[in-house]
């Protein structure tokens, strides 16, 4: 298999929340990256063709129904559609159906070997969510949605006191999105191609950092990464191992991969962060061991 | 002028008052020219005798309101299931009773596919082996070198050998949710759910769309109808890609193609109105064996997967409340698109709270949009009240009930999921009638077999597995029941003027069988056994 994994960002959230408008966000800015957009919720909002087209990306509707559709097998063999597709997308991104749990689409992710996991955004209306969440027919799937997130998208307002009620909930950085923020990175994580201009208009909703330096042990390095700074949302590289090779380090949200690799490379970790939760400087501290 | 037939048969149930039996039908242009004796046709000019069905009992070919076509092409795996099955060419499929019977039975199925093909089963359940649970050490005796796999009967796990696991790459390491360990921290083999699933399905070429879609399906699917002596089907959520409805259009058109096909679209994919915009537009495509146009809506889960949504007091175990596939407020708005485009819709609810947001809706579409006549149809009806049931006879929503539940899962019911009270009441067809409900019930074919004798059978027995009655109230006489298999059914698809009795006028669809069901009474119902059927006059014998 000489094809490197494909990266699959899971988008979740109730009807309206704000998930379409946040895709062709993205799909304006795409970073150079050909991203392939599964859609599987339908509402007033559809998914801006043209931006598709110019991002030389592609689309996939979820038309395909059988009767598994209650365990959503239609969208597993979609996602095998999409692996089989040549030239395989840089990126793909899920829209999860307003109801269904992001979890058990993004768990595909850490399962199969040609699929790399790149987080949950949920994306929650800030002005609905409390209401939702109390209804009792469905406030339990939409908390579950929360729960499951990586990252938590709020649109549309809410009461001050939310975003707390967010991040106790999910455990995850809870962040604004305001008209005009650029979410691409945080979403879809550093383009490949760093030379490529600016992603995007608006002002970037995340910050960047980067470390170098030391050879770390894995129980040290383990250690240090659950000790990370608030807000550090992504987080790739490598770090040397004192026994020869290097760990292989990919976070997203509160999931923390290693691996070790034969390769004989210098420490290096590119993070990503939130902007106005995530410090820079206090990520150096923290890396410096300090 | 076309050629009348005249078939003699031994006795004719016809579903009709006005004549209940006859000896004689006669067929002009695939429609029955006259009922009755052997002079039946008389007035109508030379007939030709066709005594091929003279020792057998004619029925209305029966109609399963709620099956699917993976019925059909799922046979091309290995069938692993605990209860007997006849396959679509009539081949007995031996129900295993343990593990050993399924690792035997997939040695010798093995032994038949070429040396690198994968093992593949389905059918299996793990609730009526409740010794050892089913792991890769049992599938590794069927083979090491290739991958096995083994599909649970809901279709939401599965158990596979050790070569599969290597070559979805599963091992100690493995963190996923699904892939579940042994003991000593490896793989034991069982996967649950489609994430964890996927990797092997893939590898394996397991593909639900295909066995739910290309030519070959649709004509096992055929072929298992005309085995229980189905001559009008449903295949409730089709899929329609590009060229799937001339796919349809050519299968069924097949002069020896024994069924006419009612698929209902699954609801999902696009907006709500684009959906019924859809529908719509497919109607304008059916043929006489082939009818298009209406919709499958989802809403919640299953009772035994705990997935159904139910209302106080909940499940009795104490596990949460179910899940919604569709969020209500959407299954309004589906609702509401298609009564105003004219469109029917069967609505999948198995929980009294499903059913309650599907009555819900349809009462708010019908202040929106009034459609006396939509006949939409509440699919499985599991947990339905006869407040429920007062409603949709009010509305004039049709109740399509999962009769087989009683005997497969009624005593899983009682223990596990809602309890003896409620057990008692579920798939009430006696209330569903009594409150002036139009009525059938349904196989849900491949979850339980196709035989609509069968499905009769459970409903005018309510007999669990175990052999006690659940719900003695409910149950229904003989003749209700072969009502809901004929007419009853017909009803829910808009056809009963066209197929469900043997009535001057109508299509000459058959059942053709070897014993009067009647006579058969309530216990032997579901022995009576199917010779074949005829359809739009022409004979399908097995």
């Amino acid at each position: 298999m000489s094809l490197p994994p494909l990266p699959l960002t899971v988008i979740g959230g109730y009807l309206g929340a704000g998930k379409t408008t946040l895709i062709n966000r993205m799909l304006r800015a795409p970073g150079g990256r050909r991203i392939m957009v599964m859609v599987n919720d339908f509402g007033a909002i559809n998914i801006d063709a043209e931006l598709i087209e110019a991002a030389e990306g592609d689309m996939m509707s979820l038309t395909n129904g059988c009767v598994c559709c209650t365990m959503g097998a239609d969208l597993f063999m979609a996602l095998g559609d999409a692996l089989d597709r040549r030239p395989r997308p840089d990126h793909l991104v899920i829209e999860a159906s307003g109801i269904a749990d992001p979890s058990r689409i993004a768990m595909a992710a850490r399962a199969e070997p040609e699929l790399a996991y790149e987080g949950i955004v949920t994306v929650v209306d800030g002005g609905e969510f409390p209401r939702l969440a109390a209804d009792a027919q469905i406030g339990p799937q939409i908390e579950g949605q929360v729960r499951a997130a990586d990252l938590v998208l709020v649109t549309k307002g809410g009461a001050p006191d939310l975003d707390l009620r967010l991040s106790v909930l999910s455990g995850a950085p809870v962040a604004r999105l305001e008209e005009g923020t650029d979410a691409t990175t945080l979403l879809l994580g550093q383009a490949r191609d760093a030379k490529l201009p600016v992603e995007g208009r608006g002002h970037a909703a995340h910050v960047s950092w980067q470390g170098t330096g030391p050879v770390m042990d894995r129980a040290t390095l383990e250690a240090r990464l659950a000790a990370r700074p608030p807000g550090l949302y992504r987080l790739k590289g490598w770090v040397r191992a004192p026994e020869g090779g290097v760990h292989e380090v990919q976070v997203v949200g509160a999931g923390v991969t290693l691996r070790h690799l034969r390769e004989a490379r210098e420490t290096q970790l590119v993070g990503i962060g939130l902007r106005g939760t995530f410090d820079p400087a206090e990520a150096d501290r923290w890396w410096r061991g300090g | 002028m076309s050629k009348i037939t005249l078939f003699s048969a031994k006795k004719i149930i016809t579903m009709d008052r006005n004549r209940p039996e006859a000896t004689h039908v006669a067929v002009r242009d695939g429609r029955i020219l006259a009922v009755g004796g052997a002079d039946c046709a008389a007035p109508w000019g030379e007939a030709v005798v066709d005594e091929s069905l003279a020792d057998s009992v004619l029925m209305p070919g029966f109609v399963e309101g709620h099956a699917h076509m993976m019925a059909g092409g799922i046979w091309k795996y290995a069938y692993a299931g605990y209860h007997d099955r006849i396959d679509p060419e009539g081949r007995p499929a031996p129900g295993k009773t343990t593990i050993e019977e399924v690792v035997e039975g997939l040695k010798e199925h093995a032994a038949g596919l070429p040396a690198d093909a994968p093992v593949i089963a389905w059918g299996f359940d793990p609730i009526f082996l409740p010794t050892e649970r089913l792991n890769r050490h049992h599938l590794d005796e069927i083979a090491a070198d290739r991958p096995v796999a083994v599909l649970f009967s809901n279709f939401h796990l599965m158990c596979v050998n050790s070569k599969a696991l290597e070559l979805a790459q599963y091992s100690r390491e493995t963190n996923v949710e699904g892939v579940m360990k042994g003991a000593d921290g490896t793989p034991n083999g069982e996967l649950q759910e489609m994430a964890a699933m996927f990797p092997v399905m893939r590898r394996l070429g397991i593909d639900f769309r295909s066995i739910s879609a290309d030519r070959e399906a649709v004509r096992a699917y055929g072929r298992v109808a005309q085995r229980a002596g189905v001559t009008t089907i449903t295949d409730l959520f089709a899929t329609f890609n590009p060229g799937d409805v001339d796919t349809l259009l050519e299968v069924t058109g097949a002069p020896d193609f024994p069924v006419r096909l009612v698929p209902a679209m699954g609801g999902t994919g696009a907006a709500p109105a684009e959906i019924a915009a859809q529908a719509a537009a497919l109607r304008g495509r059916s043929t006489d064996k082939l009818r298009l146009g209406a919709v499958k809506l989802m809403t919640d889960g299953s009772i035994q997967g705990w997935t159904a949504r139910v209302k106080w007091p909940g499940y009795v175990g104490g596990q949460p409340n179910g899940i919604w596939n569709t969020p209500p407020e959407l299954i309004a708005e589906l609702v509401a698109e298609c009564q105003k485009a004219g469109v029917q819709t069967h609505i999948h609810v198995n929980g009294d709270e499903a059913s309650e947001v599907a009555i819900d809706a349809i009462e708010a579409a019908g202040r929106s949009h009034p459609w006396a006549g939509a006949r939409h149809v509440l699919q499985h009806c599991q947990m339905m009240g006869a407040d429920q049931f007062r409603r949709c006879a009010d509305l004039g929503i049709c109740c399509n009930i999962f009769a087989n539940h009683i005997w497969y899962f009624g005593d899983q019911h009682v223990a596990l999921t809602i309890g003896e009270d409620r057990a008692r009441r579920m798939d009430a067809l006696r209330t569903a009638l009594d409150e002036g409900v139009r009525a059938t019930i349904h196989s849900d074919a491949p979850v339980t077999s196709l035989a609509p004798l069968f499905t009769a059978w459970a409903a005018v027995n309510r007999q669990t597995m175990s052999g006690r009655v659940l719900g003695e109230a409910q149950r229904v006489s003989v003749e209700e029941a072969l009502h809901a298999v004929t007419l009853g059914a017909a009803y829910t698809l808009k056809m009963d003027g066209e197929v469900g009795s043997i009535e001057t006028g109508k299509r000459a669809d058959f059942a053709v069988l070897g014993a009067d069901p009647f006579e058969a009474g309530a216990e032997g119902l579901k022995d009576v056994p199917v010779r074949g059927t005829v359809l739009g006059g022409e004979v399908h014998l097995l």
